[in-house]
Order: structure tokens, then C-alpha cells, then sequence
């Protein structure tokens, strides 16, 4: 059975530039913004992260306060400067946490995250091998869950933090039936 | 033990449900070989020992000679005793072999091979046929002494979970991978109805060889019936068997590769460094030499080592094509031959060292789906360790391109600006300022190619139907400059398919580009879960029997 001809159909030849989204209407995938339904995630992570942050650098603190107290005054810019390494943490995170939207497409599942370092990866339903739900105890408390997706490659995979767990586990029941209805061979 | 005993112990290679079979009763002798020869070893060092001592007997040394306690000079002692336990190790390792041989079985059954060893630990081993990802044959120095090979199938979940049958006499080892592949290709290639996989007697009918079939596997008009086939003429409808005897398309002479091999970073680096030394050491710096001499020893060990090894893995190396798979025969004193299914090819790797570009010189590689591309499995994903330019292009046909295509000599030797690719935009050299001009893809029909470095050339070709996933990373700087880096994902393995540095308009639009194809593509392909009769994947390069660019 010759391929070529329905490819070549949709896709002429002499593949030009790639110009817009060939045989799709939809606006196109951005790494920032962009007009799709970008849906962000639960707030609820952002306290979870907070929380956790808190809680090492409170232990941190409280190690230095004692340690100046005990030993010497000096040990005290030391806490000064946890301090402002705990305040900027908490800023990193609260804006992360911002930064974190996924889309579900026709076909794919994309989801953004960071800001220093931004990533996009988007992940074929069709190549799902298996979808994970984690939540630690911090996080089951606050009601929310981690969606981790698997491909055949380690590398490809995609976490999706910080959805409400009714919300993951649909997800989940949704992206194995995608991957179940669009699943191709390696 | 096992009620199928009664049957012949002619292993019937060719029925369809299979009895329990034994491995060869020497195995487990050869797989405690190291063992056997490390004890022997040890003998003969204390023999050797005792007549040298027994020889130099002078006059000071009378005194002591009695008081070794070595386990020799007691055995003298007592060579009675010394006989019997003789007579009784030997006796040990032969019950221990004999058992072990009795306990370990295998058998080739409708939809697995399973391997159960063990007495006290007893193991089952089973993989499934459709998930072997490929079979190798290994004759060890040892085995091959006594005629023996191992059979290792290899499944999807690394290396781990590996079945190993060790050992086999050659033939039999040949006909049970022969078997295995026929049967994992088979159930690969849904069949379709009428045609059923087990029940299929045509296991007995003769292999069918059908001499140089690899040169015409581009035919694109492969019937369901025979999916992966090019057709055998004047047998219509006649499924051609993995053909062992096919010439082989690409043979690499040991003398290019041990060229090739010593022309590598690390050997030159140490070379630059001796002369360093020996310069310094013809300038009267003596002191240089004394101290240069000692810090370089180790780095040469090292760098001999790995040069060595590579050379012994890669020698008489010999890929041919078997109509369904590629079959690659390596090794200087341990001939490999392992088989690489075509349709299990994920990416293709390109890549040319600075230091091979005065001759020429290329090496393949792929990422076939379920070989890792670190530790042992990686030797099976070279398909050419070094060959020019039209043995480069002879590996990319066999694997589906075509051989007039332009854009794969564009893809090697280009310098960047042909017209279809797109490269790095100018800002880019802030980050990059040797690759940016070369570095860019070219989307063809049925694959991406990648092309980068200027030192190292590489080209990379992920066809649409095998991408995994598509990421699109933007860094610090990135975002000033207005960049991005990309990565087609493929399954694990050497073959990376990133590119640096695209201009993020670009990259937006690449991501997109490749993800509507790899749709379309992603289509073509049947899975194992939709009915049968569909196009079958064919050569890796393009799925669904369509050249890689054309």
C-alpha cells in the first residue's frame, strides 16, 4: 500500500518553510501566551510548594538562630541572608506555579512550565504508554495530585503538577482512551 | 521432571507449539568456565612454583622448602588423599553441570520463549514474541572453542530482562534464531486472515532464498499479504523467510577500521601530549620526561583500552540485508551477529569526527526501539562503524531513502542556506558561533533531518510516524536573543535529534509543522491494535513503503 500519495496530498513535495498549521485550523502552539485555552493549575500547588519551602527554611533558620545564639554574633548575617534566599525562593515558586498550562489538543497533550528556564513538550496521545497519579501527603491534603505521563522514552515524558485529584484522575481516564483509540506502533 | 520428556530429542525447530528442549549438556561447564580456568590457572601457577623451587634448591634454602603450606606441597604430602579429592571435586562440578543441565529447559511456545532455571532458585523467564526487539547469536572465545553459541533474545525492557539461552551447538543456535525471528516478525506483521500465525504449517516448507533481495526493498508496492517482502518473482505471494545467506551490502576491511579507530579525540590528544613531552625532553628539560612520563602512562592504558575494545567489537564488520531486518555481524575474537528489525528503527544518526573528514569517513548509528544505547547494547546500534560516502548512502537505502535524493548528500556536506532548510537565524552566533550557519532541518515527506555541528558533523533523521514527543526548551539568554532549542524525542539510544538555538518564531512553527506530519504519519502506521491489512511499516525510514525523501 503506497503512502506517498495521501502524504504528499496534504503535504506538497518541496516542503516549504513550514507555514502555519497545515491541515489543522486551530491557532498554533506557543511558548508563551497564545490564543489557545491554556488552562493554568490549582492554586492549591503554589501553598503546597510554599508550605514545603517553608518548612526547610524554617528548619534552616531555626539551626542558624540557635548556632548564633550559642556561638557568635557574626552567625547572625547568616540568618540575614537565609532569609532573603527564602524570600526569593517563595517568589521563584509563586511565579513557577504561575507558569505552569496545559492544553489538550486534538491529538496531543502540551504542557508549559517555568520561567527562567521555559519548556514546552508535547506529548502524542497516541505515544502514551502509561499515565501516573502521585500525591504526597502535603499535596493530598490540599486536594490535589500529580499527573506524570509515560512515553517509550524517559526523556519525553511530561509532569503536570497541581490538579484538583478528581481532575487527575478524569485526565487520566481521558488520556488512556485517547492513547487506546490513537495508539500507533512503535 | 518434565512429562514432555518422552518426545525425540531432535529439537523440531519448525513446529509451531513447542516441547521443553535442553540446552547443550556442556553449558553450564562453559558458563562456569571462568571459574574452571581461574582454578586451573591457580594449579598450574603452584606447579610451576614447586619445580622452580624444586630446581633452585641450594644451600640456604634447604631449611624452609618443607614449611609451605601451599596446598600443593600438602597434596604431595598425602597424594592419596590429594587424588581422591581430586576425584571429588570433579565429581562435584560434574553432579553440579549435570543438574543445573537438567533443570534449565526452554521452549519456543505459540506466543513466548520461556527459560526456567534453577534448582533451589528457580527462575522462569518468558518474553513475549511480539516483544522481541531483536536476537543475537554469541560464540565466546570458550564456546566457540567447542563449537557452542548463545542465543540472546532481547525484549523492550532493556537489558534486564534479556533471555539468554547459553549455549547451543552452531547450528541449532542458528535454526532456534532463525525461528525466533521468523515467529517476532510474524506476529509483527499481522498477518492477515487466512494467513493465521500458528496455525500456519509452512514452518516445514524450505527457507525460501531469494539471493540480493536487499538492493530492491524500495519496491513500494508491497501487497498486505506480504507486507515487508519485496516481491520474490515468480513465487506470487510467497513470504520471503529472514534470508541468512543475503550478500551483504556494506562490509567494512579491518584496515580502514583500525585506521579509523585510531584516529580518534582521545588518541590524538595523547599524541599531541607525548610530543609535548618529547619535545620538552630534546630541549635538555629532562625534568619534563621524568615527570611527564609517569602522568601519561595511565592516560595511554586508558586510552589503549578503549581504543582496543572498540576495534575488537567492531571488526569484520558486515551488515547485510534479510528483506525484514538488517543483520549486522561484528567482533575481531567474538563474532556477533545480531538482527536489527527494520521496523524497530526509530532515528538515524549521521555523524562524521573532524579528524575523519580528510578521508571521508562516516559512521552510522540508529535508536532501535528496546536497545539501550549504553553499556553492551549500544554495539548493536552501529550499522556502519566507519565507510565513505556511498556506504553511508548504500546503510540510508537499505533503511529506505533513496539513493539519488540530493537532500542527503545536502544533509551531510552542506554548508547551510540550501534552499528547503531552515537554519539558525543571525543572533544565534552569539551562542553558537561555529554551528549556526550549518546547523538547521529540512522537512522532507516522510522524515525531519537535523543537521548540526561543524566540527563533528552530524545528521540526524527522525521519520514523522516514529516521533515521540516534541519539546521546545528556551533558556536565559535564549529569550533575550529571541532563540530557542528544540528536541524531536526518540525512544533511548545514541541518536539525538536537538537543535539549538532556532529563532522562536521558527522553532513555534517547526513544533507545529512536526506535529501535524507526525499525525498524518502516525496514522499510516497500524498498530497492533487496529485491524490488520492496513499498510504495514515497512523500511523505518518511510513507513508505509515510501522512500525517505523523494
Amino acid at each position: 500500500m503506497r503512502q506517498t500519495g495521501t502524504v504528499a496530498d496534504v503535504f506538497p513535495t518541496p516542503p516549504p518553510p513550514p507555514d502555519s498549521t497545515p491541515g489543522s485550523e486551530r491557532p498554533p502552539v506557543t511558548l508563551r501566551d497564545g490564543e489557545l485555552p491554556w488552562r493554568p493549575v490549582s492554586p492549591a500547588l503554589r501553598t503546597v510548594r510554599l508550605i514545603g519551602v517553608a518548612i526547610v527554611f524554617g528548619l534552616l533558620l531555626l539551626a542558624a538562630v540557635v548556632v548564633s545564639l550559642v556561638v557568635s554574633g557574626w552567625v547572625w548575617l547568616a540568618v540575614l541572608g537565609l532569609l532573603v534566599v527564602a524570600a526569593w525562593t517563595a517568589w521563584v515558586v509563586h511565579r513557577q506555579v504561575s507558569a505552569i498550562s496545559w492544553v489538550e489538543l486534538d491529538e496531543e497533550i502540551v504542557i508549559r512550565k517555568g520561567r527562567l528556564f521555559r519548556t514546552l513538550v508535547s506529548v502524542p496521545y497516541g505515544r502514551l504508554q502509561y499515565v501516573d497519579i502521585q500525591s504526597g501527603p502535603l499535596a493530598r491534603a490540599f486536594g490535589i495530585a500529580q499527573c506524570e505521563i509515560h512515553t517509550a522514552s524517559p526523556e519525553s515524558g511530561g509532569s503536570l503538577p497541581g490538579l484538583p485529584t478528581e481532575e487527575a484522575e478524569a485526565l487520566r481516564a481521558r488520556l488512556a482512551a485517547r492513547g487506546e483509540a490513537q495508539r500507533a506502533g512503535l | 521432571m518434565s512429562p514432555s520428556d518422552p518426545m525425540p530429542q531432535r529439537p523440531d525447530i519448525s513446529g509451531a507449539d513447542e516441547e521443553w528442549q535442553r540446552l547443550h549438556p556442556l553449558s553450564p561447564l562453559l558458563r562456569g568456565g571462568v571459574v574452571l580456568l581461574a582454578i586451573l590457572g591457580y594449579v598450574a601457577v603452584q606447579l610451576v612454583d614447586r619445580v622452580l623451587s624444586s630446581v633452585q634448591v641450594g644451600p640456604g634454602s634447604g631449611g624452609s622448602s618443607p614449611s609451605d603450606d601451599g596446598p600443593l606441597d600438602q597434596a604431595s604430602a598425602y597424594p592419596l588423599i590429594a587424588f581422591l579429592a581430586v576425584v571429588a571435586f570433579v565429581g562435584v562440578v560434574a553432579l553440579v553441570s549435570w543438574v543445573s543441565w537438567r533443570f534449565s529447559r526452554f521452549r519456543v511456545g505459540g506466543s513466548q520463549v520461556e527459560l526456567r532455571t534453577g534448582v533451589l532458585f528457580r527462575q522462569h523467564r518468558q518474553v513475549a514474541l511480539e516483544r522481541i526487539q531483536a536476537v543475537e547469536l554469541g560464540r565466546p572465545l570458550l564456546a566457540r572453542l567447542v563449537g557452542l553459541a548463545q542465543v540472546v533474545v532481547q525484549s523492550a525492557g532493556g537489558a534486564d530482562s534479556n533471555l539468554t539461552l547459553a549455549f547451543l551447538d552452531n547450528r541449532r543456535a542458528e535454526e532456534l534464531r532463525l525461528r525466533l525471528l521468523e515467529l517476532a516478525a510474524r506476529t509483527d506483521e499481522r498477518v492477515p486472515e487466512g494467513d493465521a500465525p500458528v496455525t500456519e504449517p509452512d514452518g516445514v516448507a524450505p527457507t525460501q532464498v531469494v539471493p540480493g533481495a536487499g538492493r530492491t526493498d524500495v519496491a513500494p508496492g508491497a501487497t498486505p499479504a506480504a507486507p515487508a517482502t519485496p516481491a520474490a518473482p515468480g513465487v506470487p505471494g510467497a513470504r520471503q523467510r529472514t534470508v541468512e545467506d543475503a550478500t551483504p551490502l556494506v562490509t567494512v576491511p579491518n584496515s580502514r577500521l583500525f585506521l579509523a579507530t585510531i584516529l580518534h579525540g582521545s588518541t590524538i590528544v595523547l599524541g599531541a601530549l607525548v610530543l609535548a613531552v618529547a619535545g620538552s625532553g630534546s630541549f635538555g628539560e629532562l625534568a619534563f620526561v621524568f615527570a611527564g612520563v609517569p602522568a601519561l602512562l595511565p592516560l595511554a592504558f586508558g586510552v589503549a583500552v578503549s581504543r582496543v575494545r572498540e576495534l575488537l567489537t567492531n571488526g569484520n564488520f558486515s551488515l547485510a540485508h534479510t528483506g525484514t531486518a538488517l543483520r549486522v555481524r561484528h567482533g575481531l575474537t567474538d563474532l556477533r551477529i545480531s538482527t536489527v528489525p527494520l521496523h524497530r528503527v526509530q532515528a538515524v544518526e549521521v555523524l562524521q569526527p573532524l579528524w575523519w573528514r580528510p578521508w571521508g569517513w562516516w559512521r552510522v548509528r540508529v535508536n532501535v526501539a528496546g536497545i539501550h544505547g549504553s553499556g553492551e547494547g549500544s554495539l548493536e546500534t552501529v550499522l556502519l562503524p566507519v565507510g565513505g560516502i556511498d556506504d553511508v548512502l548504500t546503510v540510508l537505502v537499505s533503511l529506505g531513502a533513496r539513493r539519488d535524493d540530493p537532500r542527503l548528500v545536502q544533509a551531510l556536506l552542506g554548508p547551510g542556506g540550501e534552499p528547503g532548510w531552515v537554519g539558525l537565524p543571525r543572533q544565534a552566533r552569539w551562542l553558537d558561533p561555529w554551528v549556526w550557519r550549518r546547523a538547521g532541518y529540512l522537512l522532507a515527506p516522510q522524515a525531519v533531518l537535523v543537521r548540526r555541528g561543524r566540527f563533528t558533523r552530524r545528521v540526524a533523521v527522525v521519520p514523522y510516524a516514529r516521533v515521540q514527543s516534541l519539546t521546545l526548551i528556551q533558556g536565559v539568554l535564549q529569550r533575550r536573543l529571541c532563540l530557542a532549542s528544540t528536541t524531536v524525542v526518540s525512544t533511548p539510544g545514541p541518536v539525538s535529534a536537538r537543535l539549538d538555538h532556532l529563532s522562536l518564531d521558527d522553532a513555534e512553527r517547526y513544533l507545529d509543522a512536526l506535529a501535524a506530519r507526525a499525525r498524518v504519519a502516525r496514522r499510516a502506521v497500524p498498530s497492533s491494535d487496529r485491524p490488520p491489512g492496513e499498510a504495514a511499516p515497512d523500511t523505518p525510514l518511510a513507513p508505509g513503503a515510501a522512500p525517505l525523501v523523494d
